[in-house]
């Protein structure tokens, strides 16, 4: 193998935080003009290393070279001058400024320089890039007038403005619809086409199969697979290599279906849309539903819920109650577990115990008074069902890792009285697999002890081994209903419209 | 790095986290008695208390709002309205009635304020300056700028100078309101959902709390530890003053903002509210003993809250002192 | 302002309440509408300006001074009392005083990570207590030239000197905040603050820097207070923070970051002068004025506050703007 074409080589990386040991001896290779990807589940040290490759995290032990130089970056200013540019999960662009000051952001950013204008890129260049991406905005466009697609895609073209070398993309499709993600695929081959090598980082295999060339695994701050050429190792071998351990069968879904429970009626999931959509949920029953990002399925969910606003008729077991009125959902019996888990779900610097027990502080109270003794006999059970780790129910729930965090929403939603039906909004995005075993038995539980059960996910596999009944959600209208021994086939045509056609 | 000392330090005083501050105020409390002459007389002490007292009553009320997530700049003056609206209706109702009716002022005033965050969404930054104004501006315009002396009478000048057996009545009132805040927040409904707002008003809303009403509640009770400050200040003074305690808001800020609490909210307890209370009574009264100007009183203060706030976030670079100087 | 949804309509509300407000007490006031009151409109509103576009710094990139008044009313004092030592362009030394202040709460926020209130907080009351330790026990400082008066009051070209001075420096202010490299990087800062840090931006100076420009305007605020006073009055400037805060909002600058505009802050502090001067014509209490301000102070929390919700409903995508703060 020739030496020259290794665009970046980190061999040995180690980094603990803590007592935390977050990267043991990693080692990961990038060649000019592929794409690779960087697989582990959460937990296995992946954004740890992203952190270091892009210089917002400064290694223990290791060694990074650069096109064959030893190279320590102090910053990530560092590392973008030296060429490896983050395109990152959040957006890191500006709302409020321009397109075209978006696009010169590098330069604005950094220190020197008195007037503004003298820092701006030239005009045709930008439109250059722009066009590139393939991307047609006015350059004085206000960024926050994009959609999130377009906005990322001024990001890729932002990349361009710098002497690329490599391009680290951490789970770039997450907020994009179909035709984007193809849109930025395209673009990310061009760039490799011309010698730049990438670093793909996402959750989806299809993606993955779609546009990598070469897979690394990590497992516990190790490398377990080392730059394998992508054709090598079926989905099966990768995910063994991930978990280190064989993936359980799907197990039995079986499903008696009895009396509705929630019932919502005429949803448009879009002002101006003449979608008008219907959704039952049994007791007993766990409803998938399916939906790309931006498809209008969350909004769907968080509508049946409770939790947004918007027209259209809510039950819960015969009871109406106003849309957007969550305070009357919970009191009817309506769990809900938000898809943003810090910023609508956690109380961080509450005790785990307390994220639990918000939900039932109606029943724990008399007069007002809460009684704590009950409150830890009634919460650490469920905390203790849910395997919390660390077993600390008074620990502070910032201190928790993702997964046991949304433990405690689950525990939250399983705490409410009079739980009727749960609606669950990706229930284990981030989750490491653990965790996610756990909260899907959580959730069986609940639909077997007759609880109606709603779970809306981007996550198909997480949707074949948990629902009894898919409904699938395209362009803000419910487009199909399968059963739920559907063929993942069949779930994937009709996400992505090619039945309908 | 961790075998085991023979002494091992209890954890408070253990370097690897800030102390707390009851131990920095204790350290301090010992630090006055030695240096600070007349500081440790019994008369002296009991004068601490006292004016520590108000402080401590309305700091409780801040503390709430802190705890919210918000933040108070309204307090001095709605005392100030309370003083000037108790003497206008002296005549007619008597005291016991008079003072009830300053009181509600307050309280009404926190409604506005938890009205207008919690429902209308506004920043309480804004909202407690703007009310901050307006009833200053009231209480002026009532009095035409000018005190307005209170006809003296034995039930007017108990609030601030009677005394059940033996202890002064503001001590009790802040011992009281200690506890009555320590109850609200460690076993009451509302003030488990004050935790639960201020550490995440969304999704205190997505798990079913009404937050605007959680919100109105709390700052409604942090009107009423208010009120019964500004009882006793107007008491005190006798007089329904315009200007009666202008720095009343960023003091009992300074005591919450040294005892610990963030402003961020969420997180906070009475101890550290009492701790914060006690070390700005002591610099204050130290700086009177030591014969420094008033104007000291500020700048000790301003200064305290930047160290403690400061400390509590990096105590790092003390530890890195500590340990070169045990060197 | 080519994009009038986003950014032109909270600019224009300031121009726009300027105007209903002259209107209606045009119609309820008789001696409003006359020359002279604008002229004495004109000559009054510079103290306020010139702290509300340094406090339209501060909001830009997320923050709060409080401190400004204090400042203000310390930089003023030290200005009288170097005048009085070095001669009358000493007066200036208000304002690295002003910027001194401004670079230990640029420090304190930017560096030491405080939160702005408590930063501000600290050294509102800290330097509240200098200004009354400089000058012994609070007492005014008089300043002895007597061409002080002239600055203020002598009107030239229908402005006191002064005016045209606070009105070059908010002229400054704009092209800082629109044509310089350190205005974008402002924007930058108070739009999306971990992007900043991730190009590589170094976010704590230019935070710094914008609590420094705004130490650097109260001081200048306070030399003007002094001349206008003949005098460094240490005890002045209270309840000027919030007017300044008053006056920078309703001017359209966004609380939550990154939108600003100083002549649209220039006219907030007008509109604010206005309201005073128009209350004050009426006859009625002095002390209504002050319920007044309270109310314009609240009124521009719920411009602000149904602008954002408005904007929202227009624009085609709502991203959620950082956490919540």
């Amino acid at each position: 193998m020739p030496l020259s074409d290794e665009a970046l080589v980190a061999t040995g990386i180690a980094k603990t935080y803590g007592a935390t040991c977050a990267l043991r001896d990693a080692r990961l290779v990038l060649r000019q003009g592929r794409v690779h990807a960087l697989l582990g589940e959460n937990g296995a040290g992946k954004s740890t290393l992203v952190k270091i490759l892009v210089g917002a995290v400064t290694p223990d032990a290791g060694h990074v070279e650069l096109a064959g130089v030893p190279t320590t970056f102090g910053s990530v200013t560092q590392a973008l001058r030296s060429g490896i540019v983050p395109i990152h999960q959040h957006l890191s662009l500006f709302p409020e400024l321009s397109v075209h000051e978006n696009l010169s952001a590098f330069a604005l950013a950094g220190s020197g320089g008195f007037l503004a204008r003298k820092r701006l890129v030239d005009p045709p260049r930008a439109r250059a890039w722009l066009d590139e991406v393939g991307l047609n905005v006015d350059l004085t466009t206000p960024l926050a007038a994009l959609s999130l697609g377009e906005r990322q895609l001024v990001e890729v073209a932002r990349a361009l403005s710098l002497d690329c070398r490599v391009l680290v993309l951490d789970e770039p499709t997450a907020t994009l619809n179909a035709s984007e993600a193809d849109r930025l695929f395209t673009v990310v081959r061009r760039l490799c086409a011309t010698g730049t090598a990438a670093l793909f980082i996402s959750h989806r295999f299809d993606e993955i199969e779609a546009l990598a060339d070469d897979v690394t695994v990590l497992r516990d701050g190790r490398t377990v697979i080392d730059a394998a050429p992508i054709g090598r190792h079926s989905r099966e071998e990768l995910t063994h290599a991930m978990l280190g351990a064989g993936v359980e069968a799907p197990p039995e879904r079986r499903c008696v279906r009895t009396d509705p429970v929630l019932v919502g009626r005429g949803f448009a999931a879009r002002r101006d849309a003449r979608s008008d959509i219907s959704v039952t949920v049994h007791a007993g029953e766990v409803v998938g539903l399916a939906g790309l990002i931006g498809s209008g399925a969350l909004a769907l969910a968080a509508w049946l819920a409770g939790a947004q606003s918007g027209a259209g008729g809510l039950s819960v077991a015969g009871q109406a109650f106003a849309s957007g009125d969550r305070k009357r959902a919970a009191a009817l019996g309506i769990a809900y577990v938000p898809a943003d888990r810090h910023v609508e779900g956690l109380f961080a610097p509450l005790s785990a115990r307390r994220n639990v027990s918000v939900s039932a502080l109606g029943t724990l109270a008399r007069l007002g008074w809460l009684r704590r003794s009950e409150e830890a006999e009634r919460i650490d059970p469920l905390i203790r069902r849910l395997k919390l780790h660390p077993s600390q129910p008074d620990a502070e729930a910032a201190t928790f890792s993702g997964g046991n965090q949304q433990k405690l929403l689950i525990g939250r939603g399983l705490a409410l009285p009079g739980l009727k039906a749960m609606v669950l909004l990706e229930p284990t995005r981030g989750v490491d697999l653990a965790a996610r075993g756990i909260i899907h038995d959580a959730i069986r539980e609940a639909a077997a002890a007759g609880v109606a059960v709603l779970v809306a996910t981007s996550d198909l596999d997480e949707l074949m081994v948990l629902a009894h009944r898919y409904l699938v959600m395209r362009d803000h209208l419910l487009a199909a209903e399968l059963p739920g021994d559907a063929p993942r086939a069949a779930l994937l045509s009709a996400l992505s419209g090619s039945l309908a056609a | 790095m961790m075998t085991k000392r023979l002494f091992d330090l209890p954890s408070s005083l253990r370097l690897s986290r800030p102390p707390t501050v009851a131990v920095v105020c204790l350290g301090l409390f010992l630090m006055c008695c030695l240096l600070v002459p007349r500081f440790a007389s019994f008369g002296n002490l009991e004068n601490v208390l006292r004016v520590a007292a108000i402080l401590c009553i309305v700091a409780c009320g801040q503390a709430i709002v802190i705890i919210l997530g918000g933040i108070e700049f309204s307090f001095g003056a709605s005392a100030a309205l309370a003083s000037v609206v108790t003497v206008m209706v002296l005549p007619a109702t008597g005291p016991v009635a008079g003072l009830a009716v300053g009181g509600a002022t307050v309280i009404g005033i926190g409604m506005v304020n938890g009205w207008l965050v919690g429902r209308m969404g506004l920043p309480p930054v804004i909202v407690t300056l703007g009310t901050l104004m307006m009833a200053s501006g009231i209480a002026a315009w009532l009095v035409g700028g000018l005190p307005l002396d209170a006809p003296p009478s034995a039930a007017f000048s108990w609030p601030a100078r009677g005394r059940v057996l033996g202890i002064p009545v503001p001590i009790l009132a802040a011992l009281l309101a200690c506890g009555v805040l320590h109850v609200l927040l460690a076993y009451g409904r509302i003030g488990r959902l004050w935790y639960h707002v201020g550490a995440n008003p969304l999704a205190a809303r997505l798990a079913g709390i009404d937050v605007a009403r959680v919100t109105l509640l709390g700052y409604a009770a942090a009107g009423a530890f208010c009120a019964v400050g500004a009882i006793i200040l107007t008491s005190r003074v006798a007089s329904g003053q315009p200007a009666l305690a202008p720095n009343l808001p960023f003091e009992t800020i300074a005591a919450c903002a040294i005892g610990g609490l963030p402003l961020s909210g969420g997180r906070g307890h009475v101890l550290q509210v009492v701790s914060g209370v006690l070390t700005v009574a002591m610099l204050n009264n130290a700086v009177v003993l030591l014969n420094l100007p008033v104007a000291w009183q500020l700048v000790l203060l301003g200064l305290a809250v930047l160290v403690a706030v400061g400390l509590q976030k990096d105590w790092t670079v003390l530890k890195r002192l500590a340990r070169r100087a045990a060197r | 302002m080519r994009h009038l949804t986003e950014g032109g309509a909270r600019f224009l509300v300031a121009p726009a309440s300027i105007l209903a407000a002259v209107v209606l007490f045009g119609l309820a006031t008789p001696g409003f509408l006359t020359f002279d009151n604008a002229l004495s409109i004109a000559g009054q509103i510079w103290i306020l300006a010139l702290l509300a576009v340094g406090q339209m710094f501060a909001i830009t990139v997320r923050g709060f001074d409080i401190s400004v008044g204090a400042v203000a009313a310390l930089s003023g004092t030290v200005g009288a009392m170097a005048a009085n030592a070095f001669g009358l362009p000493a007066l200036l030394l208000a304002v690295p005083v002003g910027l001194a202040c401004g670079t230990v709460n640029g420090w304190l926020v930017g560096h030491a990570r405080f939160q702005p209130i408590i930063a501000t907080l600290g050294t509102l009351l800290a330097v509240k207590g200098l200004a009354l330790l400089v000058t012994g026990d609070g007492q005014a400082v008089p300043i002895e030239a007597a061409e002080t008066a002239g600055l203020a009051f002598d009107a030239v070209l229908g402005l006191p000197l002064l005016g045209w001075v606070a009105l070059a420096c908010i002229g400054g202010a704009h092209v800082v905040l629109r044509h310089l490299a350190l205005g974008r990087r402002l924007l930058m800062l108070g739009s999306n603050p971990e992007a900043l840090a991730l190009l590589g931006g170094a976010s704590w100076r230019i935070e710094m820097s914008a609590y420094q420009l705004c130490g650097a305007f109260a001081g200048l605020a306070g030399a003007l207070m002094a001349a206008r006073a003949g005098a460094g009055l240490p005890t002045e400037g209270a309840g000027m923070e919030l007017q300044s805060i008053a006056a920078a909002v309703i001017g359209g600058t966004a609380l939550a970051g990154a939108r600003a505009n100083a002549w649209a802050v220039l006219a907030g502090a007008a509109f604010v002068q206005v309201v005073l001067t128009g209350l004050n014509l009426s006859g009625v209490s002095p002390f209504f004025a002050q319920i007044a301000v309270g109310a314009v102070i609240i009124a521009s929390g719920l411009m602000d506050t149904g602008l954002r919700f408005l904007l929202s409903r227009f624009s085609r995508t709502c991203q959620p703007k950082g956490t919540f703060r």
